[in-house]
């Protein structure tokens, strides 16, 4: 009887034309065979042309390096699939973040304290921006004039100088190797999860989801829709912050010019990572593994003495050439 | 009707624009000689030509960010193939850049992707492309050919340099050709009403295409000028530039969903950010209080614009 | 005749999957003349036209204007062969001018457009549809709606359009709009431009058409001329088979009334509306495009808030701002586009069952998985959705399931009121009658439904109260047994009326 009815519904959707496959599973299914092929021939490539490619010594540096990348790239998946496209302001944010960071420790606020006010900062820094997108302004145009903001901030807290933190009370936070993997790592491999169950397991996240999904029926079922962007944007503004606070406490000091590109680094892990820019679909672990990837090439380039103009025009075609293929993808019925 | 409306709301913008040249002018006595508006026109030079190029890509209902990179790239390759002679380097990079435009606004329409998430591929890539070029370090004018761009300093009229000549040119050249040809109704078309437009059997490819030449083309020929006349570039410059672009074509009342704007809007913006940040400048800001000055500037814009839709709305709600 | 005829179709057929919207149907149109199409909704009238302007394939027949044979794959190639469709949905492009949107993308051979070339090209055009008195150079987005249904059709002449399809022009305007578009209807055709008329109000079928060509389940009547008809023929004519069989019982009893709106005015109506809906009734409001149906429901759930009278809730008077007010009222509302705001395409149907009852399935702001699973397969057992598929994403449906899950969806919330418009709308017959048949079974639960429709069958059949509506107005309130199928006809189409807005 069950059965028969499938069949028949099964037949009724064949017939009505009007079927629309299983575009996200397949989108991401292809995402993620198309990445795991890409990590198996670069590993392939890597360790039977490069020595040192595949040694702990170098996975340790291409795991910090993707560490960073991907903490920030965890926040930013969260307004992807909010339906809010992405920021480019979370370069910016982490900067004025690693100030202030700097400028607390400076002044002695001491550790526990400086932590929690920079977070706090770090997510109010998100959720105005958020709260702003939520009354309708264009995501990309409100991050990139909050990161101009966020930029000239930056200097005026610094004065335009480095910022000594004056106490190595940080130290540990960011150049520490707990059973010799960094910090930011552990944070990192924490994080994914985190960011993943919260999505997928939490209310709140059901809500982000859907509302991404289809903004027009959220708001009909009487989910808080400005909400879901607040909380999309908050959260990137409190990863954010917590790259630019291990910044500074890797370098001792916070300067204006760190995280170089962060805002396209992110933005390329979430499109090399398959995530759809509509929104409502995907999840963080593939921003995750976007970062990991895009970290894994960059030091194969690296230890292949390419400068970093050519790793830049290789992750720019990369980009681009993701977009291209995952749209195709999407459009192909 | 509306076109009152068009009017008085370029008005505002313009009354707008007045407060804050005269918030400044007040306390600068040196701000209105002709020293002081030539060095105004001449600031204004690069973000008002890439700001055309935006502002054709948010009347097409698109955005370019690539701008800044594309900017970079072509004045490194001017700058470096300047031994052509400055006009025909220029013409070079200005071509190139017209190229990459025309390839993106080709890959744009014929996908049907997202301008914003394309246009970030180019933005990464073309900045990389620049370093590559450049070898990651400033490029310099030959001190042979330093005398060939002497003429950058001339002035026309007291106030006029070549540059800001050019930028004249672009900003008349750009509204006519938006304002009086097919082409020009085309863009506004494919923005003010994408679905309308094509099931009127307006071509989508066409407007796209010219929408994205422009746009590159502009921002090569800023990045062009600007290396020039410095007579160095740098591959991680112009990195501020769409910013500035950005809010110009806000403040000017390009609407980001497209079809609704003009040049006169354009240039109405570009003099009120000029006069705001060489105002602040002129206070004895340092250059990075400019940039938060600029991006609270756009924010204010960006709430404005929202504040005003609101009332807007209310107001034909009520009317209804 | 045979030699003026402009345009022949013959045994046009047309399939969609197990359901037959035309059975080789003819067709004729003369020149010069306006050909009225009526037909109740599913006849086969939109689909043919649909056939004829490019939109849609036929699987059968052939299509011949003036004596030609053609084919019309496109709306382009339509156009070309000189077949223009203008629907309720303008492609004006707002902010540019009156002009320029009849230029733009036909074949104005200057790329340089100054304001005084362009009015030379299109004032003819313009004069020709009656908007000879405005200024090409004025933007079209500020002239009233009809009049940009004028800039349309002057465009598509523009382009040589003999053979205009104007599909419902009336139902959102005007009288005095109305008045100008018959006018401009009435002249083209003395030009010898042939008019194809779809309405649903018989009233003007009367007054500006030459023949009419009425569709029945599929198939066409030969055309009558206008004076040869009989109203109560026509209306003969045009009720279709009725599908006893699909609907339900009605309620035996009702109960006390739970929502009463009175002297109720909102966006969309013209008059002040009252009605009552009791426990456990099925109320269904009757009515075409722009009949203020969908008003009413819009003005209960929150969309569009009533802006006069009151709205009561079991004596306590309600006046939710938004859609979340109302559902926090128990007032569930279905919209008649699901795709934009009933399902969640790209979500699977757990996920798009559990959307309004989240609070269900949450313990200390975690999901329940176990509870969500109970929840969704509750909702999709009382609608008959098949289990197996709740973890395909709900885009995938049909369109009967979809609407199964858009209205599912609320049980969630356990409202006590149910608001549905247009309930089986591009839902195929099978899943119509469980559709009606869940309704039904859902109101004997004790919850009230209120539904618009401008299926008459579908209100007939399912409904225990009838309210009719017509042009902004509330025309009665009948118990269903107590009225015919050729009065509400009447009733939503007033064909008696021969001067719009005077209601009978």
């Amino acid at each position: 009887m069950n059965s028969l009815r499938i069949v028949a519904d099964r037949l009724q959707a064949g017939s009505s034309g009007e079927i629309d496959p299983n575009v996200a599973a397949r989108r991401r299914r292809a995402a993620q065979i198309m990445l795991t092929v890409g990590a198996i021939l670069l590993i392939a490539l890597g360790g039977a042309t490069t020595p040192s490619f595949l040694t702990f010594d170098n996975a340790m540096v291409v795991i910090r390096q993707a560490s960073v990348t991907g903490i920030v790239a965890l926040g930013m998946s969260y307004v992807t699939i909010s339906g809010n496209l992405f920021a480019l302001s979370a370069e910016e944010l982490a900067i004025l973040t690693a100030c202030i960071f700097g400028w607390l420790m400076r002044a002695k606020f001491g550790l526990a304290l400086s932590l929690l006010a920079t977070l706090i900062f770090a997510g109010l820094g998100g959720a105005v921006q958020g709260a702003v997108i939520g009354l309708g302004a264009d995501p990309i145009i409100t991050t990139l004039a909050f990161g101009g903001f966020f930029r000239g901030l930056a200097s005026v807290v610094s004065g335009n100088q480095n910022i000594l933190l004056g106490t190595n009370a940080a130290e540990w936070l960011g150049t520490a190797r707990p059973l010799g993997v960094p910090t930011q790592s552990w944070a990192f491999l924490f994080l994914t999860p985190l960011a993943w169950f919260v999505l997928q397991k939490t209310r709140v996240g059901r809500v982000l989801l859907l509302t991404g999904a289809n903004r027009e029926a959220a708001r009909a079922t009487g989910l808080r829709v400005d909400q879901a962007g607040l909380i999309g944007v908050t959260l990137l503004g409190i990863c954010c912050g917590m790259a630019g606070i291990s910044a500074a406490a890797q370098f001792g000091q916070a300067v204006a010019n760190l995280f170089q590109g962060l805002n396209f680094d992110v933005v390329a892990a979430i499109l090399v990572g398959g995530i759809a820019l509509r929104g409502g679909q995907g999840s963080p672990i593939q921003a995750a593994l976007g970062a990991a990837f895009i970290a894994l090439l960059e030091n194969f380039m690296l230890l292949n003495d390419l400068s970093s103009g050519w790793r830049m025009t290789v992750v720019g075609a990369l980009v681009t050439l993701a977009t291209c293929v995952f749209h195709l993808l999407q459009r192909r019925r | 009707m509306v076109r009152r409306d068009t009017i008085n709301e370029l008005g505002i913008r313009a009354g707008f624009m007045l407060v804050v040249y005269l918030t400044f002018a007040l306390q600068l006595p040196n701000y209105h000689t002709a020293t002081g508006i030539a060095a105004l026109l001449d600031g204004a030079v690069l973000i008002g030509t890439v700001s055309v190029g935006v502002g054709i890509s948010m009347l097409a209902g698109e955005f370019d960010l690539s701008v800044g990179s594309l900017a970079a790239l072509t004045g490194i390759i001017v700058v470096q193939a300047v031994g052509l002679g400055v006009f025909p380097a220029m013409l070079v990079g200005v071509a190139f850049a017209a190229v990459i435009g025309a390839l993106q606004g080709l890959a744009i329409g014929i996908l049907g992707v997202n301008s914003l998430v394309f246009t970030i591929g180019s933005l990464i890539g073309l900045r990389g492309l620049a370093m590559v070029i450049s070898g990651e370090n400033s490029v310099t004018i030959p001190i042979d050919h330093l005398d060939e761009i002497d003429f950058f300093t001339d002035r026309y009229f007291g106030i006029f340099s070549p540059l800001s000549l050019g930028m004249v040119a672009v900003f008349v050249l750009f509204g006519l050709f938006l304002r009086f040809t097919r082409w020009g109704r085309e863009i506004y078309a494919i923005g003010g009403g994408r679905n309308e437009a094509k099931a009127a059997g307006v071509p989508l490819l066409r407007p796209m295409v010219i929408a994205f030449t422009c746009s590159g083309a502009l921002a090569g020929l800023g990045g062009s000028v600007l290396s020039l006349r410095l007579g160095s570039a740098t591959p991680l410059g112009f990195d501020t530039l769409l910013l500035s672009a950005a809010t110009t074509c806000l403040i000017g009342g390009i609407a980001l969903d497209g079809g609704r704007g003009n040049v006169i809007g354009i240039a109405i913006g570009l003099f009120t950010l000029r006069f705001f940040i060489t105002g602040v400048a002129s206070l004895g800001a340092p250059y990075y209080v400019q940039n938060l000055a600029a991006g609270a500037l756009l924010i204010l814009v960006i709430a404005g614009q929202i504040g005003f839709r609101a009332l807007h709305r209310r107001r034909a709600f009520h009317r209804a | 005749m045979q030699n003026n005829d402009v345009l022949r179709m013959r045994g046009i057929a047309k399939r969609y999957g197990s359901l037959t919207a035309l059975h080789g149907v003819d067709f004729t149109l003369a020149r010069g003349e306006v050909m009225a199409l009526l037909g109740e909704n599913g006849a086969g009238k939109s689909t043919l036209v649909k056939i004829l302007a490019g939109l849609e394939r036929a699987d059968g027949g052939s299509i011949e204007i003036d004596g030609q044979h053609v084919r019309l794959r496109s709306p382009v190639q339509a156009l070309h062969a000189g077949v223009a469709y203008v629907t309720q949905e303008l492609s004006i492009i707002a902010p540019l001018s009156v002009a320029e949107n009849i230029c733009l993308g036909g074949g104005e051979p200057h790329a340089i457009w100054t304001a005084r070339a362009l009015r030379a090209r299109v004032q003819p055009y313009l004069d020709l549809v009656g908007l000879g008195g405005i200024d090409p150079a004025m933007p079209a987005g500020s002239l009233p709606l009809a009049q940009q249904q004028l800039v349309e059709i002057a465009r598509l002449l523009s382009r040589n359009a003999r053979i205009l399809i104007l599909d419902e022009p009336t139902a959102a305007l005007s009288d005095a709009e109305i008045e100008m578009v018959k006018s401009v209807v009435r002249k083209l055709a003395a030009e010898g431009r042939s008019i194809i008329y779809v309405t649903h109000r018989l009233g003007e079928v009367f007054e500006i058409a030459d023949r009419v060509t009425i569709f029945r389940n599929g198939r066409s009547f030969d055309p009558v001329p206008v004076r040869n008809l009989d109203i109560d023929e026509l209306i003969e004519h045009l009720l279709g088979r009725r599908l006893e069989q699909m609907f339900p019982e009605r309620a035996t009893s009702l109960g006390p009334p739970v929502l009463a709106l009175r002297e109720v005015t909102a966006p969309g109506l013209r008059r002040p509306v009252s009605l009552d809906l009791h426990r456990g009734e099925i109320l269904g409001l009757a009515g075409q495009l722009g009949s203020g149906a969908n008003a009413i429901l819009r003005a209960v759930a929150g969309v569009a808030p009533y802006d006069g009278g009151t709205i009561a809730m079991r004596g306590r008077t309600i006046n939710p701002r938004s859609v979340r007010e109302a559902i926090k009222l128990s007032i569930a509302y279905c919209s008649d586009d699901r795709k934009r705001d009933g399902i969640f395409a790209v979500r699977n149907l757990y996920e798009t069952f559990t959307s309004p009852a989240l609070p269900r399935i949450t313990v200390g702001g975690l999901l329940s998985r176990r509870r969500e699973v109970q929840l969704s397969s509750e909702l999709a057992s009382f609608f008959e959705v098949a289990l197996s598929r709740l973890d395909t994403h709900a885009g995938k449906l049909s369109g009967g399931n979809q609407q199964k899950v858009a209205l599912g969806k609320w049980l969630g919330i356990e409202p006590a009121i149910l608001l549905v418009e247009e309930p089986t709308r591009g839902v195929d017959v099978g899943a119509r009658a469980e559709i009606y048949r869940h309704l039904r079974k859902l109101a004997s639960q004790g919850l009230c439904v209120m539904f618009a429709s401008s299926d008459n069958q579908e209100v007939l059949g399912l409904a225990d109260s009838i309210a009719t509506f017509f042009r902004g107005r509330l025309v009665r309130v009948v118990r269903a047994e107590g009225i015919q199928p050729e009065e509400l006809l009447r009733d939503v189409t007033h064909p008696d009326e021969s001067q719009p807005g005077m209601a009978a």
